[in-house]
């Protein structure tokens, strides 16, 4: 009863001393899964926020066997796909891009369902992705408006285990409207499945390294490898540069999925770089 | 026995309840101004909490920095970097009232605060001017002050290889409501 009292009489004079510093939202959503929002070509659970506007310029080269015949690849030309990202709220972006190949244009939206939290509340990121691209390239023979599209549906599960490393698996499929046949005897398939992991280390706050691998699942078309690619990320005042060694030559995933013809474990890979800038429109 | 220390427990809160004049927020508004050449931008914050306890004139303030927004995501990330929020959430103001408020006029009183300034783990000295001013629901503040970055070694953030401008205004608006006991 005593200490009862003692405690109260402590409380009125502690009123006078600081109050004590309290985090506003210690349990609010973890920040920076990853860098940005693609890896070099795998998309990631991390969106734009609210109003941000991201421009990307993505590009690769030929594969490095050329040697130095081909300066490593370079001399066989960039494909390169121009993007722009929004984000209309803090869980959905919207995007556009063109790549160089096919004159592909792509339509892009992503949708965050569940957001890491800090108490671990919710363990994982869960964004849904949505790609729908359009072939634009003349072509020899004909082809109508439906039999250009391809599809991409994906659902990007991100973890950030610690400060310094997160991971994500993203299933996903991809369907085209039209496959080319190159080969009197190849099989193909208008609906591939893959299995996207990707992973990033933290090297300090501006600097990490990241990796994408994407093992296609089930029937693959003939003569298609699965698509990897390592990558040094580096962030200056306002910019994300990218830079990696891959083995797809697209930077979307249902082609990622589908064309990718080198073996990144052969090892035959191409050099490529991004280019990141995020301006705040709000 | 226990009755007597019920009653004197009472009496005390009776006591303190009738004579405290405390006033509180958690959700004051911190904002500051930033200036680059040829660009200008703000971040604001709807968590400054703040105490004003009129009895001793101890005012006490801190603002968690993370929520802090500037608008975009990018900047956002420069700015935590630059105040190095991780290790130094908080940006705290504790001192007193060094001029004469007078609680029961409701105009508008210029005070002034001297106290410790305490950011990126550095504290200082300051004061700073402001108003005070008592309303039906509570007490009103408003206060303004530059704040040297590098004063507080705080290394001024770049845009575009374009350093950010060493000084910013700061600025705080609340309404503290009384505090019940």
């Amino acid at each position: 009863m005593a200490t009862t009292l003692f405690i109260s009489l402590f409380a009125f004079s502690s009123t006078q001393a600081q109050m004590e510093r309290q985090r506003a939202n210690p349990d609010g959503p973890v920040d920076e899964i990853f860098l940005t929002k693609n890896i070099a070509g795998l998309g990631t659970v991390q969106l734009l926020e609210k109003g941000d506007l991201n421009s990307m310029i993505q590009h690769n080269f030929g594969d490095v066997r050329g040697g130095i015949d081909t300066f490593f690849g370079i001399d066989e030309g960039a494909n390169v796909r121009i993007a722009f990202a929004y984000g209309l709220t803090d869980n959905i972006n919207i995007g556009i891009g063109r790549t160089s190949r096919e004159d592909n244009i792509d339509f892009g939206i992503d949708y965050r369902l569940l957001h890491q939290t800090k108490s671990d509340n919710i363990p994982v990121s869960l964004v849904l992705k949505g790609n729908l691209g359009i072939r634009t390239q003349k072509e020899a023979f004909p082809l109508t408006f439906q039999e250009r599209l391809n599809y991409l549906g994906s659902v990007m599960i991100g973890r950030k285990f610690s400060e310094s490393f997160s991971f994500q698996i993203s299933p996903m499929i991809s369907h085209f409207n039209t496959v080319v046949r190159r080969e009197a005897n190849s099989e193909l398939y208008n609906t591939v499945y893959g299995l996207g992991l990707a992973g990033r280390f933290k090297i300090n706050e501006r600097k990490s390294i990241s990796f994408e691998y994407l093992p296609v699942i089930g029937d693959r078309i003939s003569a298609t490898k699965n698509h990897a690619a390592m990558v040094y990320e580096l962030e200056t005042g306002g910019h994300v540069f990218q830079m990696f060694f891959m083995s797809g030559r697209w930077f979307t995933e249902q082609h990622l999925l589908t064309r990718t013809e080198t073996n990144f474990f052969e090892p035959n890979f191409r050099f490529g770089f991004n280019v990141n800038r995020v301006f705040g429109l709000l | 026995m226990r009755k007597i220390l019920f009653s004197l427990i009472f009496l005390l809160f009776g006591i303190s309840a009738s004579f405290s004049q405390s006033f509180k927020t958690e959700e004051g508004k911190a904002t500051f101004y930033s200036k680059v050449p040829l660009h200008n931008f703000e971040g604001n914050s709807k968590n400054l909490v703040g105490l004003i306890n009129l009895d001793d004139g101890t005012v006490d303030f801190y603002l968690d920095l993370e929520t802090l927004d500037t608008g975009n995501g990018k900047r956002n990330k420069d700015m935590k970097l630059a105040l190095e929020t991780k290790k130094y959430p908080f940006a705290e103001f504790f001192g007193k009232l060094v001029s004469d408020f007078d609680p029961s006029s409701t105009e508008i009183h210029d005070v002034k605060v001297a106290g410790t300034f305490k950011i990126h783990g550095v504290e200082r000295e300051i004061e700073v001017d402001g108003s005070l001013q008592m309303k039906e629901n509570g007490l009103h503040v408003k206060a303004e002050w530059m704040l040297n970055l590098l004063d507080y070694n705080i290394d001024p953030p770049k845009i575009l290889f374009i350093k950010v401008d060493k000084n910013q205004e700061i600025k705080i608006e609340a309404l503290l409501k009384p505090v019940e006991r």
